[in-house]
């Protein structure tokens, strides 16, 4: 009975990863109309067209991008609460997502972010820097900015926007090449984090 | 048989949550308004290929293995250097580049990897498209670029153009060629054993922009094999602009 629980587990878990091509359409963004993300009430409105990419990485989770989450990906987390993780969860047994606690402050969400893409995408190489307080969602938050290298081997730069609003985390993430790409899409980005606002 | 009827009834789901995507697929693209005639005295420098090769765990995991890795380079770099010379126009081989000029190709290599996946499987795959994309692919425009700090590459001021190729090969482990004859036998869902990706760009050196894709998922050879990786090379240069037919065209030397 266990056996065979573990082998249909791992028919899934092996079969999964194979079948990579949404079977859901993008969603289109369209500058100027604002839109609520990640099935939350944080609220923006893009100053050019977007594509929401289809399947969710997370409950709470969202993801937009210009030419692909190879080039370039923006990623709305809305109203993380104590005990839930960023992303779904891949594998909780054997790789457990760090969870946000009520315990957490916004000093250390930056770490919350590092933890989660370690064990998310088994990233060997992480460094956080430039973490200051800049007001989000018009109450005070931070601003952070990292660089990381998964597994495909192309250095990559991050730029974060988060707040706790009544003990629940709202974050924006920009992850791009930092060849070309970050700079080319970062004023972009920084207009939806303008933009943003709590409905 | 209890167990077989569980394990059926749990990939007929999965089959069902995720339709195969319709067959048509395209790997080729040139930029709007390019071309590049045989013989027409531009430079094209060709970088040595990127190469990565491993197995594929059961769970579909890419485990690199140094051994192969290094026989497919060799083996790649010695058929690209067979039929530089059939790519017409002048062929320069990048000079050798240590340092930070190494790490900075090795990072471009990644990109152009990067920006290959994302070509097919936003711009060559129809089903997938990107909605802001979707007017552009329409009116079969190719707009896709590295960006103007190519020209920073080693050897790019002397030439016009630069060859890209990015290998990544993951052969089936045991595990995972079990399983995909375990799923065929089941309900029949297609388990695919092994990656074989190649990806060929020719990228504008002043603007960054790719002026030629040829990028499959699916490729050809055994690039462990010099066979293989010559099958593999020509199947990665197939319509290359401005290629000769005849293999000993008059090019510049390749050295």
């Amino acid at each position: 009975m266990t056996r065979t629980r573990t082998a249909t587990l791992a028919l899934f878990a092996a079969a999964a990863p194979l079948f990579a091509m949404p079977a859901a359409a993008h969603g289109y963004r369209e500058q100027g109309k604002p839109v609520a993300v990640a099935a939350s009430t944080l609220v923006v409105i893009p100053n050019r067209d977007w594509n929401q990419l289809a399947g969710k990485p997370g409950k709470k989770a969202e993801r937009w991008t210009l030419d692909g989450e190879q080039l370039d990906q923006v990623t709305f987390y809305g109203g993380i609460a104590p005990g839930e993780p960023l992303l779904r969860e891949r594998d909780r047994k054997h790789r457990p997502l760090p969870k946000l606690t009520r315990e957490t402050l916004l000093a250390e969400v930056p770490e919350l972010l590092e933890a989660t893409y370690r064990t998310d995408r088994a990233i060997a190489s992480f460094t956080l820097h430039d973490a200051r307080p800049e007001r989000f969602l018009g109450t005070d938050g931070i601003r952070f900015a990292y660089e990381y290298v998964d597994d495909d081997n192309l250095p990559r730069r991050g730029e974060a926007h988060a707040a706790l609003v009544k003990g629940q985390l709202y974050m924006a993430t920009l992850d791009a090449p930092r060849l070309h790409y970050f700079d080319r899409v970062a004023p972009s980005y920084r207009a939806l984090i303008d933009s943003a606002t709590l409905r | 048989m209890k167990k077989r009827a569980r394990l059926v009834a749990a990939a007929m789901t999965l089959a069902a949550l995720y339709p195969q995507p319709a067959a048509a697929q395209e790997h080729t693209a040139v930029k709007a308004g390019f071309a590049l005639p045989a013989n027409s005295g531009k430079t094209i420098l060709v970088f040595r290929p990127a190469v990565r090769v491993g197995a594929q765990s059961t769970g579909g995991l890419f485990e690199p293995n140094g051994d192969w890795t290094d026989r497919a380079r060799a083996n790649l770099e010695a058929a690209l250097a067979a039929r530089q010379a059939a790519l017409g126009n002048i062929v320069l081989a990048a000079p050798v580049a240590f340092g930070d000029d190494a790490r900075l190709v090795e990072e471009y290599q990644a990109l152009f990897g990067a920006l290959s996946r994302a070509v097919i499987g936003y711009q060559f795959f129809r089903g997938n498209r990107l909605p802001t994309k979707k007017r552009e692919n329409k009116a079969g425009v190719f707009d896709w670029s590295l960006g103007s700090g190519v020209s920073a590459l080693p050897g790019a001021k002397d030439a016009d153009y630069a060859l890209f190729i990015y290998d990544k090969d993951a052969y089936g482990s045991t595990g995972r060629k079990i399983l995909q004859i375990f799923a065929a036998l089941g309900p029949g869902i297609p388990v695919k054993s092994g990656e074989h990706a190649g990806y060929a760009g020719l990228v504008d050196l002043r603007s960054g922009d790719v002026v030629w894709l040829n990028a499959d998922l699916a490729m050809g050879g055994d690039v462990r094999t010099p066979e293989g990786a010559q099958k593999r090379i020509g199947q990665l240069l197939e319509d290359f602009p401005g290629s000769t037919a005849a293999p000993a065209a008059p090019a510049a030397s390749t050295k």
